[in-house]
């Protein structure tokens, strides 16, 4: 083969195979999607050999090199828990307290959309790529464009979907952004950064505090909206008599994108003079939603971390540490919610 | 028939599933300083650097496009940018018909670099921002060090792979 061409020719012809692929793939091909998903099942079988095969090598290895680092974080592990018992108990009493203010008040769930358990099976093999490969494909009902979210909050979203696979864009890839809020209370100190905080699934943070802050006994003067407005955005706070000061929430909406991984999330926001005003270390920061949105409103995604006023600019740097731990995924939810395709296509 | 059953492309495709397996299984869960160490692409450099700068460039351009086919990336842009690592570690094919282990793995570390730095900036190309970042500084020379230890074990696997025979080495020295 290779004494029939020139070296020149070959590599010739690579490039130009390469740039011709590279080509008809951006533009979207059916034959391309069927060798990738065949590429995958041919892969499967081999990939679980090879774990097989290196399992008890790499066991024996981490037998040998991390014993007393694992006794050390067990010990460690065993007070957090400890610590998390009481938290989990104040949080099951709030999300209680939130959902019967919900129903009080008319107002619908912002998680109304099922999902489908899976468990992590893979990760990106490339240093220049933030995906993972997850164990539930179409034949569990998983779409492109479905946000993907674990225990603290959203972590990305499928990508490419196979029968029984799903490859996940993670939220740290720079290919990822995603409309997202932030939610502080106006005159909320804000200052400090929490460590090692998460939120409930499901309920931001700044909605439970907005909600049990206006929590008020005087309920008789409370008024329901009106029929049909079921818009999440409404504060809480809005539509009840507080005998204290009740804490209005203010959103802010901006962009929020990925910087490669263990990097922080970086959010722009859509109105410049936002971030200047009511934008704060510490802030909670959900999705925003939307028609065009990549996932309902109200996924938790993280905390403003660093807010770096820039000289020259009206905009700020804002700077979101993500609430779920991306190096340490093993089971993820699948939201069973189908952005519209233009939403996709972004 | 028999040719073409042996032949090196019908080589390439399993070998580069396994060592596809063996990088998703092993090195991709198993960074080393936070980077991905890249076996596949060390296997590439070290076929580069055992059957020359044409070879290289075929087997970067067959196992990376088993890479693109099995992860998110367009089709062809690992196959473009471990074809040029390939082709790049045969080079020292220029020097010396038969190199000795050390020249090879300078050739494989050179190699490996020039693959791993191109898949940013493939990516830009295609439209894909946001990896050309300081991190490169580690990734690359941690990546390119790697295959550069490899090569010696996986240069006569990347000989077979490409279907250079002992014989040849030999007519070619002579």
């Amino acid at each position: 083969m290779f004494s029939s061409l020139s070296r020149r020719r070959v590599i010739l012809l690579v490039v130009l195979t390469c740039m011709l692929l590279i080509t008809l793939d951006k533009h979207g091909n059916p034959v391309i999607d069927r060798a990738r998903s065949l590429v995958d099942r041919v892969l499967q079988p081999i990939d679980t050999a090879t774990k097989a095969i290196t399992l008890p090598v790499e066991r024996a290895w981490n037998g040998v090199t991390n014993y007393d680092d694992l006794e050390r974080q067990n010990e460690v592990l065993r007070d957090q828990i400890e610590h998390m018992r009481g938290n989990d108990v104040e949080s099951r009493s709030a999300v209680l307290e939130y959902r019967e203010l919900l129903k009080l008040n008319q107002l619908a769930s912002k998680f109304r959309y099922p999902t489908v358990a899976a468990q992590v099976v893979g990760d990106s093999p490339s240093n220049f790529q933030n995906t993972l490969q997850i164990n539930v494909g179409s034949q569990q009902g998983v779409a492109v464009g479905m946000p993907v979210t674990d225990g603290a909050g959203l972590i990305g979203r499928i990508t490419k979907v196979y029968p029984t696979q799903s490859l996940v864009l993670l939220i740290t890839d720079p290919e990822y952004a995603i409309a997202a809020q932030v939610l502080t209370a106006p005159d909320e100190p804000g200052t400090t950064v929490p460590t090692g905080s998460t939120t409930p699934s499901g309920i931001p943070v700044g909605d439970l505090t907005s909600t049990t802050s206006t929590t008020s006994p005087t309920t008789s003067s409370t008024q329901p909206p009106a029929t049909g407005d079921t818009g999440s955005s409404t504060p809480v706070g809005d539509t009840t008599t507080s005998t204290s000061s009740p804490l209005e929430v203010v959103r802010e909406t901006g962009m929020l994108q990925g910087q490669g991984a263990d990097k922080p999330l970086l959010l722009r926001f859509v109105d410049t003079s936002a971030s200047g005003t009511s934008v704060r270390v510490g802030a909670v920061v959900d999705t925003a939603g939307g028609n065009n949105g990549l996932a309902p409103q109200g996924i938790p995604i993280g905390i403003i971390t660093k807010v770096e006023r820039q000289t020259g600019s009206s905009s700020a740097l804002v700077e979101v540490t993500p609430n779920a731990s991306l190096k340490r995924l093993n089971f993820v939810a699948v939201v069973l919610y189908v952005p519209n395709t233009d939403a996709i296509g972004r | 028939m028999r040719n073409v059953v042996v032949g090196p492309l019908l080589r390439l495709v399993p070998v580069g599933l396994i060592a596809l397996s063996v990088q998703r299984v092993v090195f991709g869960n198993h960074p080393v300083h936070g980077v991905k160490v890249q076996f596949v692409l060390a296997l590439v450099v070290a076929a580069g650097a055992g059957g020359g700068s044409d070879r290289g460039a075929v087997a970067g351009f067959v196992l990376g496009l088993l890479y693109d086919f099995s992860g998110n990336t367009p089709l062809g842009l690992m196959a473009l940018a471990y074809g040029l690592g390939g082709m790049t570690a045969g080079y020292v094919h220029s020097f010396t018909p038969d190199p000795q282990w050390w020249l090879a793995c300078i050739f494989a570390f050179v190699g490996a670099a020039v693959g791993e730095t191109a898949v940013p900036i493939a990516e830009v190309v295609t439209g894909e921002s946001g990896w050309i970042t300081g991190d490169l500084l580690v990734t690359v020379p941690i990546v390119a060090l790697a295959a550069a230890m490899l090569c010696p074990l996986l240069m006569p696997v990347g000989r077979w792979m490409m279907g250079v025979k002992r014989k040849k080495w030999k007519a070619m020295l002579e």
